[in-house]
């Protein structure tokens, strides 16, 4: 049975529960699962949760089918936190679904996905390269893209090499 | 009776005419540098997109074969010529410099495209991963510029150390018609 | 499992020797089969592998990096480079992108020469593909002629843009030139050539009892590992899955084009060559279909003069030469991104490398890695 955006959206909801106001959330915060438009934004379906849901969101769409496509790590320098975006498509349905996560900057840590997807544990090690994010739980998170022995993370908005 | 080919030799003609069609006297470098120009055989070293054009030199258009350079050999023990194509990183710095060290002498080093002779586009204030220039490692005999040179231009790096080994140039330069 | 050995000495003592006895080769950074510099740990056990891990970066040229450091434009050329041999669809990802957001028209004759070249690349880059596998196979002769092949192609893209590999040809809006009569003609001229071509290299190659036995069996990833691993493009279609991002996720003007998706239930290196042989025959009928359709008209629309996307993140994916690439680009309304993120199918796809070639003899192991069809700076980037 291929899933639905009406479907995902809803066990979404259900997943991520009443979300708690930060004392520094905006008056207006974008909800958690939102249906946006495909030709501006080239997903279908954006949810927002908190670091410690992303494994029961992975586990959710894995079993809809989903596949993983990609693991975006980005440094909100200004307002201290690193953001995570998992990227997940479907083969038979013509579904994008982004899941994203925000972690405090100076303690970055968000549990791995890599056992729900095999596929994420290379993602998850080159995101740990570019931005020092730690992925809690992952087998195997030494430099991969940077030369062995690198101890600095490039992608961080405020590196100097 | 003196037969032709015991004629003694004379200051000007050391050999003797009738010999002179198939004997040659040269110098053993020149020889040497000679036949090392024309059988040059080079690594493959292809790191990234300039690769691609090193390959097309070697096939059936633009073919290095014609100049003696199209025995492409894997193992640096048995290459005369190192073509970096592409660019050296610093995670690849080791592995290359092991490659240049265990090449026999003589050996040379042509630089093809931008990356290798000076890091080419990937150099900005504060790139962390590219080394500026394949000749911070090693010395460089020929320089080819392009991104990516285009195979004729290789071939004219080929040639163009072929002229620094012999120092006589194959073919003559082309003029451009005014 | 290799038996062990047991040697008998002229003294009549017999010495059983370890029934393992594993030591680790590496397929180095520089190797004639590893389509680049890649790198291979292998545990091998004599000559089958216990465990192969892929080392990568060792041309890690920081284009995620750069691309926070350059405005929109000046980015462009980094996009060619990326998979430099499949350098039209990286292009044509980052201005979709760019276009989506900053909601920028592209006319249509640009969008017909987009598909075009986008088609003749896909042929260039599989006859590479091609022919560079089957010389790691032991066959030097597809790849001259796949060279030959690929030179008719460059030299209509000269002719239309100057280069001959890493092209900057698409730009937001459109093109930066128009295409004339010579390019037209030619690649109506390129389309029954290249038929003719495809036919002698089945017979030549595909249908050549060497070739099948060394592909056929080999490498199986079935379609279960394709989706917990994100595998795309030929490798995904070679296990049975029709997934095509031109399909599923349409672009461009790819809708009005009728085309096959091949795929073969297979799984094995042999499904995924023939995936690749019948896609360069697709692409032709592409190319056919929109050489009769192409209309008149400008080629470049309305772009601000200094581009700027409007806060928020963009992705736009394509169907490139080796599987699904999509740039992600997050804006924060300067004229220079603040994140771009790009999504490359040879990193997806040699990640089940390691679970998939365990117990595989190494010539075998070889074959496979030759089907997957990498190229490392796209692994990289």
């Amino acid at each position: 049975m291929n899933p639905t955006l009406e479907q995902l959206s809803q066990e979404f909801t259900r997943l991520i529960g009443p979300v708690p106001t930060a004392p520094a959330a905006p008056a207006n915060p974008p909800p958690p699962v939102q249906v946006v438009d495909f030709a501006v934004r080239g997903v279908n379906l954006d949810v927002t949760v908190a670091p410690g849901q992303v494994v029961a969101a992975a586990e959710l769409l894995n079993r809809h089918g989903f596949s993983i496509d990609t693991i975006t790590g980005v440094d909100w320098l200004a307002e201290g936190q690193m953001e995570v975006v998992y990227d997940y498509l479907h083969f038979a349905v013509s579904l994008r679904v982004a899941v994203r996560a925000r972690v405090p900057r100076d303690h970055p840590e968000i549990p791995t996905i890599s056992l729900v997807f095999p596929g994420a544990n290379w993602h998850e090690r080159e995101t740990h390269d570019f931005f020092g994010i730690r992925f809690v739980g992952h087998p195997n998170l030494t430099p991969f893209l940077l030369p062995e022995d690198a101890t600095f993370h490039p992608l961080r908005k405020d590196y100097q090499p | 009776m003196e037969t032709p080919v015991n004629a003694p030799p004379t200051p000007d003609s050391p050999v003797p005419p009738e010999c002179s069609q198939i004997v040659r006297f040269a110098k053993l470098d020149d020889l040497l540098q000679l036949s090392r120009a024309n059988s040059l055989w080079p690594l493959t070293f292809g790191l990234a997109c300039c690769a691609i054009e090193m390959m097309a030199a070697g096939m059936a258009r633009f073919d290095l074969s014609r100049f003696g350079a199209e025995v492409f050999r894997p193992s640096p023990r048995q290459a005369d010529v190192m073509i970096v194509a592409g660019t050296v990183n610093k995670k690849m710095t080791p592995a290359i410099k092991t490659l240049y060290d265990q090449m026999l002498e003589p050996k040379w080093v042509i630089a093809m495209g931008n990356c290798a002779i000076s890091g080419g586009p990937f150099v900005y204030p504060g790139q962390y991963a590219v080394v500026e220039g394949v000749d911070k490692l090693f010395p460089v005999d020929v320089y080819v510029p392009g991104c990516p040179p285009r195979p004729e231009a290789l071939i004219e790096g080929i040639l163009k150390l072929e002229e620094k080994l012999t120092g006589k140039r194959r073919f003559p330069v082309a003029k451009l018609k005014e | 499992m290799i038996p062990p050995k047991e040697i008998t000495y002229a003294g009549g003592g017999v010495l059983s020797a370890p029934p393992e006895e594993s030591f680790v080769l590496n397929l180095g950074p520089q190797h004639p089969a590893a389509h680049g510099v890649l790198r291979i740990k292998m545990t091998m056990d004599g000559e089958w592998i216990t465990r192969a891990e892929p080392v990568i970066g060792y041309i890690h040229r920081m284009h995620e990096k750069m691309g926070e450091n350059r405005t929109y434009a000046k980015f462009l050329p980094n996009t060619s480079r990326i998979d430099y041999l499949a350098a039209m669809h990286y292009t044509h990802a980052f201005v979709g992108a760019v276009e989506r957001g900053a909601r920028i028209e592209v006319p249509l004759r640009a969008e017909y020469i987009r598909v075009i070249t986008s088609e003749l690349q896909r042929i260039a880059s599989h006859l590479v593909g091609w022919g560079a596998w089957i010389m790691d196979l032991g066959g030097l002769t597809p790849i001259l002629y796949a060279f030959d092949d690929r030179e008719r192609i460059l030299d209509l893209m000269e002719h239309i843009c100057g280069a001959r590999l890493t092209y900057c040809y698409y730009r937001f809006g459109g093109l930066c030139n128009d295409v004339d009569d010579y390019f037209l003609q030619g690649a109506r001229d390129f389309v029954p050539y290249m038929r003719g071509r495809l036919k002698m290299y089945r017979a030549l190659v595909t249908d050549n009892i060497i070739l099948r036995k060394r592909l056929e069996g080999i490498g199986i990833i079935d379609a279960e590992m394709c989706r917990r691993y994100g595998v795309t493009g030929p490798v995904l279609r070679g296990a049975g899955v029709p997934y095509d991002v031109r399909r599923a996720e349409p672009y461009s003007i790819y809708p009005r084009f009728e085309f096959a998706i091949p795929h073969y239930p297979a799984g094995d290196s042999m499904a995924r060559y023939l995936v690749r042989m019948d896609e360069m025959e697709q692409s032709l009928r592409i190319i056919e279909q929109a050489l009769d359709q192409i209309p008149a008209g400008p080629v470049m629309g309305k772009v601000p003069r200094v581009l700027k996307l409007p806060a928020g993140d963009y992705c736009y994916a394509v169907e490139a030469g080796r599987g699904r690439f999509m740039v992600r680009i997050v804006s924060d309304g300067k004229d220079t991104p603040y994140r771009v993120k790009l999504r490359t199918p040879c990193f997806a796809n040699l990640s089940p490398f390691e679970e998939a070639s365990k117990g595989m003899i190494l010539p075998d192991a070889l074959a496979m890695l030759g089907s997957l069809d990498l190229v490392i700076p796209d692994i990289d980037r």
